[in-house]
């Protein structure tokens, strides 16, 4: 017999992703012990016919004749265990490099040259993402390198990313600043939009933090600092970037520069119906809550995405984590992020409390402004670096919880509790003794019963305070014990 | 090629205003199909986007024969059923004369209604839906939970083994497995309503 219990509605909660963190990890332990709950749950996933005609043609598909009339690997075929980030989303659509190439650009007759793009030769192949690839060119008459993004073919049929694509480009144009990446050209009217950029030997803080897993503190400020005024910058012409992320977050090689990338693709992805649909595809870790319900959005939008950024630079991963793009989604608008020092220690306490703030789910309670949250970094930088002379900013120490309790105050609060234990106690068992059960239940839920052993108030550094807390605890246990 | 905003209007304004948004949401689902289906028959690369085109123009143009029989969503399972044999007639095509057809003989050659349906192509066809569920899915999905699923369901190897593997309980690949296979269902539902 299982230990844990049946619970049938809990099966299609989880098919539909609707459970939270800790009922899937209950719920994974009772099916290790019930045969029954786990063929209901299959049952509930699919009719038997369903997964028999599902696993042949997978079957078919992957192994002998089929796979070697494609003469090449099925895509469905996972990547070798222990391959690769195993929190990854498999990349969107293939695009071929080389399809792209004899589909989109024009022949070139430098043999150097992969193609010609307007008046680009392309040279080299940089990378893809799932939103585009990006290729290196020469731009003959103005002597100089660009990178070059390409908008994928799958978003690129997309009538309204298309549109969107050309205004925010645009826009960025319009930006003018060291932490924001230039955009030099804009074209959107051929069969793929793209726009050219200067070439920058640099890679990606994604790139990064995936070779090295959390930064050091300072890195992280440094970073942080610099992403914070880039966003700044684009705040103060009216413009959100929709798309904070590591991989939109380009670190200069040989220097400290950081900037910011992707505005144009931005607007794109951030209609959280296409993501869910599938439609766009890519990972939608860093949206803010209000994206991720498909609600208009402003600037402290980017500062949840922001604080999301910070978060995994310090843990190695970002702050909200499922198995699908829609679990996802609703951990972001539903749950609390993990305490950052429960996965990484040495986190300082002060930093936890600034990203917390960042991650609040009402916009309305986190920084209020990119300009605030950089002038706050730079603060927190100079005291990281003389801890003698720059204290932390006020508001950071504000936000942070009360140091360590002294042990004087210990006792005493021990001598309190006790006090109030013993106090609470006899004023329940007079009441049990006294009155009847409606008028009993009454009283001991009144807010009033406790306060009498708090005051006065003898200590004021905050010992009342947490006086006030222990009441509270101490009115559940009443209740408690008492039910 | 046409414009592309004239491709997902591309018809007859519907007169009812829900199947004119129901249209244009089974084109957004079924072109993606549709491309893959051109590619895997072998359509070379620079004729995909006009062959799906003229797969698209004959379903679109084989709407006019709908009439509403009343009961909900008529429109929809009608459009998926015609849809359906367009592609099937447009597999055993590409069988016949492999390397494409192409304009408008493609069209009326796939609205020909009195071909019967050749049962290899009606096979093909539920393969090739099959596959590309899975393969929209899978991108749903992190690696490790398709790993799981493809050890355990597709070849058959004990849940304990692959999780001890994967480093997960195995609890959670009982889930993680179901929840691919609701997936790859409902995938197929919404272009296929059989």
């Amino acid at each position: 017999m299982p230990l844990t219990q049946c619970n049938p509605n809990l099966l299609q909660q989880s098919l539909d992703e609707q459970l939270t963190l800790q009922q899937e990890e209950l719920l994974a332990l009772h099916l290790t012990e019930c045969e029954t709950c786990r063929a209901s749950l299959e049952q509930l996933a699919a009719d038997q016919g369903s997964w028999k005609s599902v696993v042949k043609v997978l079957r078919d598909e992957t192994s002998g004749e089929h796979a070697a009339a494609r003469n090449a690997g099925s895509s469905l075929i996972p990547r070798a265990p222990l391959s690769a980030d195993d929190d990854d989303f498999h990349d969107g659509p293939a695009l071929k490099p080389s399809d792209f190439i004899v589909d989109f650009l024009e022949p070139s007759e430098n043999k150097d040259s992969l193609g010609r793009l307007s008046n680009i030769e392309i040279r080299e192949f940089i990378g893809q993402g799932a939103h585009g690839i990006v290729l290196k060119g020469f731009q003959e008459e103005l002597n100089r390198l660009v990178a070059v993004k390409v908008m994928a073919p799958h978003l690129a049929s997309v009538v309204a990313a298309r549109k969107r694509f050309a205004r925010e480009a645009r826009a960025t144009a319009a930006i003018v600043h060291p932490n924001v990446m230039p955009i030099l050209h804009v074209d959107s009217s051929g069969q793929l939009p793209f726009l050219v950029m200067p070439y920058v030997d640099c890679e990606s803080l994604q790139d990064r933090l995936d070779r090295e897993g959390s930064l050091p503190i300072l890195d992280i400020l440094r970073i942080s600092l610099q992403v914070a005024r880039g966003l700044a910058a684009a705040h103060a012409q009216g413009l959100v970037h929709r798309d904070v992320k590591p991989a939109n977050i380009l670190l200069e090689r040989g220097v400290e520069r950081v900037m910011l990338t992707d505005f144009g693709l931005a607007r794109a992805v951030d209609d959280a119906t296409l993501t869910r649909s599938g439609l766009i595809a890519g990972t939608p870790h860093y949206m803010s809550p209000e994206q991720a319900r498909g609600e208009g959005v402003d600037a402290r939008s980017d500062l949840f995405s922001l604080g999301s950024v910070l978060y995994a630079m310090s843990t190695g991963r970002p702050p909200f984590r499922a198995e699908t793009t829609y679990g996802i989604l609703r951990r972001v608008t539903d749950e609390t992020a993990r305490p950052m020092r429960e996965l990484n220690p040495e986190v300082p306490v002060w930093f936890d409390a600034i990203v917390m703030k960042l991650l609040t789910k009402s916009a309305a309670e986190r920084f209020e402004s990119a300009e605030q949250v950089a002038g706050l970094f730079e603060e927190c930088l100079g005291h990281l670096q003389q801890p003698d002379v720059s204290p932390l900013p006020l508001i950071v120490r504000d936000l942070t919880p009360r140091k360590e309790t002294r042990p004087l105050k210990k006792f005493l609060l021990l001598v309190a509790a006790v006090l109030a234990f013993i106090s609470l106690s006899d004023i329940a068992v007079v009441f049990m003794h006294s009155k009847n059960p409606t008028e009993e239940t009454e009283l001991l839920g009144a807010e009033s019963a406790p306060i009498e052993v708090t005051q006065p108030p003898l200590w004021n550094d905050g010992v009342d305070e947490d006086l006030k807390q222990l009441d509270t605890e101490m009115n559940t246990l009443l209740e408690q014990t008492n039910q | 090629m046409l414009p592309l905003e004239t491709r997902h209007s591309l018809i007859v304004r519907l007169k009812d205003v829900q199947n004119d948004f129901a249209w244009r949401d089974f084109v957004c689902a079924y072109e993606g199909f549709l491309i893959q289906l051109a590619r895997r028959q072998g359509v070379p690369e620079r004729h995909v986007p006009d062959v799906t085109q003229q797969i698209l123009m004959a379903i679109a143009k084989s709407i006019e024969g709908w009439k509403d029989d009343g009961n909900s969503a008529s429109f929809w399972r009608w459009l998926s059923t015609v849809s359906r044999n367009v592609a099937i007639r447009f597999m055993s095509q590409e069988r016949k004369q492999t390397g494409g057809v192409g304009g408008s003989d493609l069209v009326s050659a796939l609205q020909n209604v009195e071909a019967p349906p050749d049962q290899h192509s009606v096979r093909r066809y539920e393969h090739e839906l099959i596959v590309w569920a899975a393969e929209q899915v899978r991108h749903e999905f992190i690696e490790t939970s398709w790993r799981a699923f493809w050890a355990t369901v597709i070849e058959e190897r004990p849940v304990d083994e692959v999780a001890s593997q994967l480093g997960v309980t195995a609890g959670s690949i009982y889930m993680s497995r179901s929840r691919i296979m609701a997936k790859i269902k409902k995938r197929i539902a919404e272009v296929n309503d059989q």
